[in-house]
């Protein structure tokens, strides 16, 4: 099967769509790197990517404005970009550097920027659910014009804080936009074992009456399109929103999961079709662009990477003397 | 409620709670309060009546039940720099409440430097019948955990000082309010504005024969009891028990030689494991006698008044400690 183009969709224009290409190429060439790095032995831990998700992850974090806030997970590298963190940025996460976001105290996909609105990924699932129903209280409260993001998997959605979090954004009418990353699985699990109706739009309307669309997740511009809209009517006093987007994730569930419980041939058949990145490679060289300037922008993106890599390499090692510093804001008298 | 309350007159425990809330909420809009039946109704102890009048329902928000999301959503709040202070019903539910505030409000600024201004209101402890799910002192669960700070009021002055210092502190803290205290300790009203510093220990009672270290229900009980006893008593009242004010404990110890633990919480929880492991790696040379423990056996808190009243420590049975500490 051919690759499938992403499908017009009049409310992006030609700079959102270079922009969102930027984005989900960064997201692929870097993840591709570090995973690279990771079998060299190179990086400490694990390493997840979103590999069948940038566009989701592209395409929400485009949608916000500056003054927005969002929690990502460890999925949407791109949506860290679309927010303005750094190749160089990440990859000291990754590596544990001093000048990481974390300070070399977390790794991987676990790290956030508080100056540019990005809540620290916390590894329990569900937990960023109450928090951006809370930090879209306080806009409600102080009537700011901001909206609070915050991506899901499917996993999230057996977990209690999801329920408490969403129940609590739809009594409040806060303006918070949760994304949902529909992949099929959680880990090694699909989702038909995890609950009953696996339309999880369905279920976010029907539960806590919380406007929720479907969205195909590999087609980046309809991801814009989609969660932008739902975007401006949080921002426009309407309440919560939801957007499920579909897709498949493409890699085990990190670097060292085979993922041999998929069947046979899944993974390839999708991606032959419906890779995000080549998607929107195919709808840019529909808009005119030739191959020429389609390879310059992988050509941009991949220099970025490596630049980044090369910057983060140079990073100081944290010094452990330094481990009990900023327990806390202010360190009791 | 607080307001009629003139700066000398007598106010109880509770109203020293309650005017702290006025008093920060009147000092800084950023300070909004959410909980469960907390407007309206004035929350399960009337710690709140009357605020809701004052000051509306965008700042006095009846909640949902549900402990770990308003949690979590008053981290949120305090993400975007809000100042929001939670009543848990009973501190009993703050098992609920378990994963936001160890996983998320108490690691976010030591791996992100985000701060997290938020303030726990946890009513505590037993001496009411309440029976295993409504007297419990979960302090201990969190003394230890790096990012929290746990403050246990033992008067009416920290009780409202201590409050205006949690809700101006930059970092999450845990206030441990005494259910028993709420309306049996009566004091002067504290200055408006008077804030007793988070860390600082403060000794409740000066004596240099034996000391006590206590906190919370237990200052009271301590004070009573060191007036039977046959010798002079120092009591440290801790006020914040974690992270631990180290020197007061140990000067104390280096003067009296002599020490007893007194904690509501059941022996192996609470604070007392953290302040006896301080006290045999620091006090060792210092000490005539063993340090002694004096805390309920380690069950949940029972409900008949004949279980109760054993397990739980008394000015009587604080006593008793005392005169086998200072007869070793
Ligand atoms: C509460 C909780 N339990 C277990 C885990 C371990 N864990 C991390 S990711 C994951 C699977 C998540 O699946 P899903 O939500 O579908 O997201 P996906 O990995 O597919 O993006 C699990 C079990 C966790 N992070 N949080
Ligand atoms: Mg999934």
């Amino acid at each position: 099967m051919p690759i499938e183009p992403c499908a017009e969709a009049p409310s992006v224009n030609a700079d959102e769509r270079v922009e969102l290409f930027r984005l989900v190429l960064l997201q692929r060439l870097f993840e591709d790197r570090v995973m690279a790095l990771y079998r060299q032995g190179r990086v400490p831990g694990s390493v997840y990517t979103g590999r069948g998700q940038e566009a989701v992850a592209a395409g929400a974090g485009l949608a916000l404005c500056p003054d927005d806030v969002v929690a990502p997970l460890n999925r949407e590298l791109a949506c860290h970009f679309a927010r303005g963190a750094t190749t160089a940025d990440v990859f000291r996460n990754f590596f544990g550097k001093a000048t990481s976001p974390t300070f070399g105290r977390d790794g991987n996909m676990h790290f956030g920027a508080p100056a540019q609105g990005v809540f620290p990924l916390v590894s329990m699932l569900g937990d960023l659910v109450p928090l951006v129903a809370g930090a879209a209280l306080a806009f409600k409260r102080r009537g700011e014009r901001r909206v609070a993001m915050t991506f899901l998997g499917e996993g999230a959605f057996s977990v209690g804080d999801t329920h408490e979090g969403l129940n609590l954004a739809a009594v409040w009418q806060v303006p918070a936009v949760f994304v949902i990353q529909s992949n099929r699985y959680s880990y090694s699990t699909p989702v038909a074992r995890q609950m009953v109706n696996t339309n999880i739009a369905q279920r976010i309307y029907g539960g806590w009456s919380i406007p929720a669309e479907r969205v195909d997740g590999t087609d980046a511009l309809a991801v814009l399109d989609t969660v932008r809209a739902a975007v401006e009517r949080a921002r426009n006093g309407n309440g919560p929103q939801a957007v499920e987007a579909l897709s498949v994730r493409m890699h085990g569930h990190a670097a060292h999961d085979d993922a041999r419980y998929m069947p046979d041939g899944m993974r390839e058949e999708f991606a032959e079709r419906f890779d995000p990145v080549e998607r929107l490679a195919a709808r840019l060289a529909l808009d005119g662009f030739d191959s020429h300037a389609i390879q310059g922008m992988r050509d941009a993106a991949l220099a970025e990477v490596d630049a980044g890599l090369a910057e983060a390499e140079q990073a100081p090692a944290p010094d452990p003397a330094t481990l009990e510093n900023g327990v806390y804001a202010a360190p009791p008298s | 409620m607080s307001a009629e309350i003139g700066p000398t007159g007598s106010i109880t425990y509770l109203e020293a709670i309650s005017a702290a809330l006025q008093d920060a909420m009147r000092d800084d809009d950023r300070v909004f309060l959410l909980g469960e039946d907390i407007g309206a109704f004035g929350g399960a102890f009337g710690v709140t009546t009357g605020l809701l009048d004052e000051f509306g329902e965008a700042r006095v928000m009846d909640t949902p039940i549900a402990e770990e999301g308003f949690v979590g959503a008053a981290i949120g709040a305090a993400w975007m720099g809000e100042r929001p202070v939670v009543e848990l019903q009973f501190a009993d539910f703050i098992t609920c409440a378990f994963d936001p505030i160890v996983t998320v409000a108490a690691k976010t600024h030591w791996r992100s430097g985000q701060s997290i201004p938020i303030t726990i209101r946890c009513p505590t402890g037993g001496g009411v019948r309440g029976g295993p799910f409504h007297s419990g002192s979960p302090e201990g669960w969190f003394v230890g955990t790096a990012g929290l700070k746990i403050v246990c009021p033992g008067t009416v002055e920290d009780a409202y000082g201590l409050l205006r210092a949690a809700i101006d502190d930059p970092d999450p803290v845990l206030y441990f309010e005494h259910k028993r205290l709420y309306r049996t300790l009566r004091a002067d009203a504290p200055p408006t504005g008077h804030r007793t510093p988070i860390g600082p220990a403060a000794i409740a009672r000066a004596g240099d024969d034996a000391t006590v270290v206590t906190y919370g229900s237990g200052v009271s009980t301590a004070l009573a009891a060191a007036a039977l006893v046959d010798g002079d008593v120092e009591i440290v009242d801790l006020r914040t028990i974690w992270p631990l004010d180290e020197q007061t404990i140990l000067t104390s110890i280096e003067k009296t030689s002599r020490v007893l633990v007194l904690q509501e919480a059941s022996r192996s929880t609470g604070a007392a494991g953290v302040i006896l492991s301080l006290i045999a790696r620091r006090s060792f040379e210092h000490l005539d006698a063993p340090p002694a423990l004096h805390a309920p056996p380690d069950t949940p808190v029972p409900f008949a008044p004949e279980l109760e009243d054993g397990y739980m420590p008394s000015v009587e049975s604080t006593a008793a400690a005392l005169d086998q500490l200072l007869a070793y």
